[in-house]
């Protein structure tokens, strides 16, 4: 029997794309018309050419970097111990991991400022470096949903207890063997986790707005209400940073032991 | 010469005891395996001696060394897990070499280890494979490798071959049998395969219930079984319900037949009835100089399978099976008729409790 042309899906589905691709489209029609009466990528240029761009940029780099690093290194090991030993309190590590996509990120800073303000013990808010530490905590917990549910997956997806007492019983001990076992075979589960936390720490506004913190995401939000085109053009950069994280993300998550990242060009 | 002891180890999580009292001395170079059905302990037995699970009480010792408070990494002993246990993230060479690295031996020699290793599971060509590019008979080999390159003193293997098909199930455990003998190293085997346990041990334990049942050469649990456990869970068994008609002469009545059995009777209940066990190859269609006792019963089922014939009979009340080699001589009973089967009463034995 000739299979029938699967119409309504076909339909429902081009429906569906067009509502994401026809406003990106349409960004990206208005971000190329900075210059009246041609398409031009001036607006592009306008934004590479401006000081605070790169500025920003690179300091929502390094924070987002920072927090990647921290919250990798309180993270591995708490899920790989609650996996190992605790394994009765993983629902309740589990809510709490997810307690930052529950209680706003203005809470969140409030909070800091109560606690770490120029009155208290320790007066983070006092200086620039203090205040640049707490943006990165900030960071580590925004991320903690993405970044807990990542390392948590990849080590469900391996036979942690068993590669630990295989490790043991061959003389390792337990920090060796967190570093020579278990953090290599969740490796792609960390580094699909670090680009979630970059693509979420470089985008936000309410943290670093609130801290005073020269970021990216306040910049993007200022460069919007002063000018009109280069906001366009920056959607769409973010737009093909987050879709390059995404794709980076399957590549290292796909990527077996052993095997490149990229197939080695075949020389003639 | 005792090289490993455990000495009245209990194991309890919470109320629930499941290893209760067990006592094992192992010599050196012996192959002992645990035998017995999920649930009854051996695994958590052999936990205790690799030091990942603490005895509740109880004492291990290994070459002389009270173990019991050591760490699992402190004990130099070489584990074999059911799931392989490869670390995923290293090639075949990289695995075996680990305890190697571990132990901080120099490069040149942990290569030169790691080749003698290679070659002795005969896997020499894949060392540059990963785990995810190998059959499961070959991880289990690497992984044998692995745990026996740093020279461990006990070679623990958690039912290892649980998780392959037969044929391979069959050639490993042989091979393994001749590698620990080669070796000569000290080994611990968990199985609930009675096959298994049988075709590569120096001695059997038989656990029930967290306890070891019996322990013996797997002649002496096959021809001798201790308990009742012992004598169903290992091998098949052919079970009749006997009057006792003289205690003292050792004779017994099956469906009207009288027995004097070799063995004094131990355990008749209070209506003087006593359970005898006959293995299935004790028994035959045809009388010899050695069946001195023989039993009548309705046949009920009769399988050709070319060279064995595979009969079921009724024999007052009880059914029993037995294979016999087909010998066009000797005729196959046919369905619904009375048959004789003989046996010696050298091999009946009586099950206790």
């Amino acid at each position: 029997m000739k299979k029938q042309f699967p119409i309504v899906p076909t339909i429902t589905a081009l429906i569906a794309a067009s509502y994401f691709l026809v406003p990106l489209f349409a960004t990206f029609y208005f971000s190329l018309k900075m210059t009246r009466g041609t398409l031009s990528f001036a607006s592009y240029q306008s934004v590479f050419g401006s000081p605070e761009f790169l500025a920003s940029l690179l300091y929502s780099t390094l924070a987002s970097l920072a927090a990647i690093v921290m919250g990798a290194v309180i993270i591995v090991p708490t899920a790989y111990w609650v996996r190992l030993k605790l394994p009765r309190l993983r629902p309740l590590v589990e809510f709490i991991s997810l307690l930052p996509l529950i209680v706003p990120g203005v809470v969140l800073v409030f909070g800091y400022i109560r606690l770490f303000g120029s009155n208290s013990f320790l007066p983070l808010t006092s200086s620039d470096r203090g205040t640049d530490l707490l943006l990165v905590f900030g960071y580590v917990i925004m991320s903690m949903p993405y970044m807990f549910r990542a390392v948590d997956n990849g080590m469900a997806a391996i036979d942690i207890a068993t590669l630990t007492e295989a490790a043991e019983s061959l003389g390792a001990s337990r920090l060796r063997t967190i570093a020579l076992v278990i953090f290599p075979n969740v490796q792609a589960a960390i580094i699909s986790g670090s680009f979630l936390t970059f693509s979420i720490s470089l985008g936000e506004f309410v943290l670093p707005s609130l801290l005073n913190r020269p970021a990216f995401g306040p910049y993007l939000v200022q460069l919007g209400q002063d000018r009109a085109y280069e906001p366009a053009a920056l959607a769409i950069m973010s737009f093909a940073f987050t879709w390059a994280c995404m794709v980076l993300m399957q590549m290292f998550a796909n990527k077996k032991p052993g095997q490149r990242l990229l197939p080695r060009r075949k020389t003639p | 010469m005792t090289f490993l002891s455990i000495t009245n180890a209990t194991k309890s999580f919470g109320s629930n005891t499941v290893v209760k009292g067990f006592d094992l001395v192992v010599q050196k170079g012996e192959f002992v395996s645990f035998l017995g059905p999920s649930g009854c302990g051996k695994t958590t037995v052999l936990r205790m001696i690799a030091g990942f699970e603490a005895p509740t009480s109880g004492r291990v010792v290994i070459d002389g060394r009270d173990v019991t408070d050591l760490a699992p990494n402190k004990r130099r002993i070489g584990m074999v897990f059911q799931a392989y246990a490869l670390f995923p993230n290293m090639n075949v060479a990289a695995n075996i070499a680990f305890g190697l690295k571990i132990a901080g031996m120099n490069k040149s020699d942990s290569d030169a280890r790691v080749q003698e290793m290679l070659k002795l599971i005969g896997l020499t060509h894949l060392s540059a494979r990963y785990p995810y590019e190998m059959s499961g008979g070959q991880q289990q080999r690497v992984a044998l490798a692995r745990a026996l390159a740093p020279k461990p003193q006990v070679l623990l293997l958690d039912e290892p071959l649980s998780a392959l098909d037969a044929k391979i199930r069959v050639s490993l455990r042989e091979e393994i049998r001749d590698i620990q003998r080669q070796l000569g190293i000290t080994t611990v085997f968990v199985t609930h395969d009675q096959d298994e346990a049988m075709s590569i041990s120096d001695r059997i334990v038989v656990m029930n219930g967290g306890r070891a049942d019996q322990i013996g050469t797997p002649a002496e649990v096959y021809n001798r079984p201790a308990t009742s456990f012992v004598a169903n869970f290992v091998g098949t068994l052919n079970i009749l319900k006997a009057k006792v008609t003289d205690l003292g002469q050792r004779r017994v009545s099956v469906g009207g037949m009288a027995l004097q059995l070799l063995e004094p009777i131990r355990m008749p209940s209070s209506d003087g009835l006593v359970s005898l066990a006959l293995r299935p190859e004790a028994l035959s269609l045809t009388k010899d100089d050695e069946h001195d006792g023989t039993v009548e019963g309705l046949v009920t089922k009769v399988n050709f399978m070319g060279s064995v014939i595979r009969i079921r009979m009724n024999v007052a009340g009880e059914q029993i099976n037995f294979d016999v080699f087909n010998n066009p001589r000797v005729p196959v009973p046919a369905l619904g008729q009375m048959a004789l089967a003989h046996f010696s009463s050298a091999n009946i034995f009586e099950l206790s409790a």
